[in-house]
């Protein structure tokens, strides 16, 4: 297969050039998908049929959308190579969804599913999981303990070997316990936000999400939840993982966050889809941004809330934020 | 873990009910069927056996106030968290659901020991007698050298649990002839609810009720209280506002605010300071927080200053040499506090109590045991000093806010 072998050579390349230290697994991946450019490319997909109606009457599009926005993503010529140019069959893949408040839509997970299998990873080897079954269920996704089909728990599924691990890990101002799904049953995230605002941090999204991934986050609440969000994803248990964000903005919410709030509800029926998650974000933010400034509410940062963790994760050199710098492109 | 399962009896109607409603409801969180979890094993009239749960019992919180977009502020400690609808406050317990603040840990109990008092430590609190000592999960502040960090800094649904609510707690406690409840382990402030419930029926019981905590609570919550307490330890991490600030995720200002309010309210108090070596012990700090101590608190006020162990976050550092403890101890003597001891140092002589008058030997203690206490009627047998105090469950028990 020579996607595979130009990949790992390109890998090895960085890798020498690095001189032994760890480049996050997004950039390289971004980089190789976009050889040529320097550019961080994010993809925003939309379609207007799916801001009507429920979300599970539109699966097929959503997958459509979703395979239309990878190959976008990847200059590949169908769906097929851009999932591959991503995972590889021997890849054990977390899907980290959220499922605290305003949640991840399944068939949206759906999708990243189907696009997984695509790529030869065997549906076994895919775990859809946030912090709690009960969580999950209520969400609408199935849960599933056994050891055929895609799997689906919550990090307090201890029965199947999950839990949180009694190390504590520092990384930067945090002192956690992560997630074992997180740490031993998978090799590499697929961040599955939700496109919506967030009381402290200002929006909560790809890198938010993992929040989710640690026994203690209300304990990194203060500042905006800066640095504390980057200290998570820096750890290298979420860094060295994190291949690709589906922000799912099918139906997102431009205030009052992370809980429900129908007043607030905002129909967007789009992805936002990256390799560079701190670029994802940065688009993510903006659209919330545009969208609060339609509706007459303050920008984030006017309301005492800049998500500040953007910027402070582009400053560590995870990825890019400044929108001028970044490739959007719009399906 | 602690022996729990010794403990306690059957859980009442109320103990299941509870659970019940956070197995069935939103937050639903523990996956052991509640039929199963307390079979009817009891030996003796008090041991319950059978596995302990990991969730959460949902319980109104006291002091919170709601905001717009069905945001809460809580206003029980000096964080004061804005918690917006789903989410916890920093303390890992509370929790808003849909504008309604929330407790998590009511009765949830994650610890629960027949102690000495001498380990609470309270040393000038009925000597020699036992405290039945009870923590939930969770804590308002972060100390990097948290010796019960394996509670402290986890959520409720993250460890082992037993539900008991106060009248069964009350029983346990009869049981085993304990003449006070310890409220200590993890940080009480944030049980508050169970603390004040608990509290304030135990002494229709005539059993007493001590918290030992790190003063990290506003005036209001902490006046309430103390109309059911008998005692209280404070934590007094350090003087500077930096070492709160670094190594708890705290401030040093509301704890001093605490301290002249229990001084104001009058009850027993005590005062633990865990010196860490290089962050906290320099000579100057100590003779500035003894200093402290005198002007505000007076003379009467016990101090303890104790030894760190390696821990948590802080693994870096080695145990507190013995010979800054008897410098500190010196210091807050020098600087006029009748009463200084040096703890987690077992048969130290500074473990022992002198009368602040003429320095005799009035109690005698290895460990968290007491050898001989020669106060008689709260007085120095040998120059008949009054020594400051609670000497029996009488005297907890008459205890009333001074203001
Ligand atoms: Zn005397």
């Amino acid at each position: 297969m020579p996607r595979q072998n130009s990949r790992r050579q390109f890998l090895a390349q960085v890798g020498a050039a690095g001189a032994g230290t760890m480049l996050p697994t997004s950039r390289l991946v971004a980089a190789f998908g976009e050889a040529t450019k320097s550019k961080s490319r994010v993809v925003v997909a939309r379609d207007e049929a799916l801001t009507k109606g429920r979300l599970s009457e539109h699966r097929d599009l959503i997958t459509k959308l979703l395979d239309a926005a990878m190959q976008r993503l990847t200059n590949a010529p169908d769906a097929v190579g851009a999932w591959r140019q991503l995972f590889d069959p021997g890849d054990r893949v977390g899907i980290k969804v959220n499922t605290l408040g305003l949640y991840t839509q399944p068939a949206v997970v759906d999708a990243i599913v189907n696009g997984l299998k695509q790529a030869g990873v065997p549906a076994e080897k895919i775990i859809i999981w946030d912090r709690f079954d009960v969580e999950l269920a209520r969400a609408g996704f199935k849960l599933n303990k056994s050891s055929q089909g895609v799997q689906c728990r919550g990090t307090d599924a201890e029965q199947v070997g999950s839990g949180y691990e009694r190390q504590i890990e520092s990384s930067g101002r945090i002192g956690s316990c992560f997630s074992r799904i997180a740490t031993r049953q998978i090799d590499v995230l697929i961040s599955v936000p939700v496109l919506k605002d967030h009381n402290l941090a200002g929006a909560s999204l790809g890198m938010k999400n993992f929040y989710g991934a640690i026994h203690n986050p209300n304990k990194y609440h203060d500042h905006n939840c800066d640095p504390y969000i980057v200290d998570v994803v820096s750890h290298r248990y979420i860094r060295d993982k994190w291949r690709l964000t589906v922000c799912d903005a099918t139906r997102a919410q431009y205030n009052a966050g992370p809980g429900r709030h129908p007043g607030f509800a905002w129909s967007f029926g789009g992805l936002i889809v990256g390799t560079d998650y701190v670029a994802a974000d940065a688009v993510a933010a903006d659209l919330l941004d545009t969208q609060r400034k339609v509706k007459g509410l303050k920008a984030l940062a006017d309301d005492g809330r800049p998500a500040k963790h953007i910027s402070t994760a582009a400053a560590r050199g995870l990825g890019e934020a400044d929108l001028g710098k970044i490739d959007r492109i719009e399906v | 873990m602690d022996d729990l399962s010794n403990l306690f009896c059957q859980p009442t109607r109320r103990d299941l009910m509870r659970w019940g409603v956070a197995c069935g409801a939103a937050g639903a969180l523990c996956h052991i069927d509640i039929q199963h979890a307390f079979p009817q094993d009891v030996a003796g009239g008090l041991d319950l056996a059978g596995p302990r749960l990991k969730g959460v019992v949902r319980h109104p919180a006291m002091f919170w106030e709601k905001l717009d977009e069905n945001r809460v502020k809580c206003v029980l400690c000096p964080r004061e968290c804005q918690v917006a609808d789903v989410e916890r406050g920093y303390c890992g317990v509370r929790e808003n659901q849909v504008g309604e603040y929330q407790t998590l840990v009511y009765g949830a109990l994650c610890s629960a020991n027949v102690d000495p008092i001498e380990k609470k430590p309270l040393f000038h609190y009925q000597p020699g007698t036992t405290a039945f000592s009870i923590a939930t999960a969770g804590c308002n502040i972060e100390c990097k050298f948290c010796q019960n960090w394996q509670i402290s800094q986890f959520r409720p649904e993250q460890v082992e649990s037993i539900p008991v609510d106060p009248e069964r707690l009350i029983a346990a406690c009869k049981a085993r002839q304990s003449p006070t409840i310890a409220y200590t382990y993890s940080e009480p402030v944030i049980f508050y609810e169970y603390m004040h419930d608990t509290a304030a029926l135990a002494r229709e019981h005539g059993i007493g009720s001590v918290m030992i905590s790190n003063g990290y609570i506003q005036e209001e919550p902490l006046r309430r209280l103390c109309r059911h307490l008998t005692g209280v330890k404070i934590d007094f991490k350090a003087f500077t506002e930096r070492f709160y600030a670094e190594s708890c995720a705290g401030e040093l200002k509301p704890v001093l605010k605490t301290l002249e309010v229990l001084k104001d309210i009058g009850i027993w108090l005590e005062l633990v300071v865990l010196i860490v070596p290089t962050l906290n012990d320099s000579p100057d700090e100590i003779r500035r927080m003894g200093e402290w101590v005198i002007e505000h608190l007076g003379p009467d006020v016990p101090m303890h200053f104790t030894r760190f162990h390696p821990t948590y976050r802080v693994t870096n550092l080695p145990r507190t040499p013995v010979s800054t403890l008897e410098r500190c101890r010196q210091i807050a003597l020098d600087a006029g506090v009748h009463y200084v001891y040096a703890g987690n140092v077992a048969m130290h002589p500074s473990e022992n109590t002198y009368c602040h008058n003429c320095q005799h030997e009035l109690i005698r203690r290895l460990g968290f045991r007491v050898r001989f206490n020669r106060i008689t009627d709260g007085k120095c047998p040998n120059c008949g000093t009054n020594i400051p105090g609670v000497w029996s469950q009488e005297q907890a028990l008459a205890f009333k806010p001074r203001t």
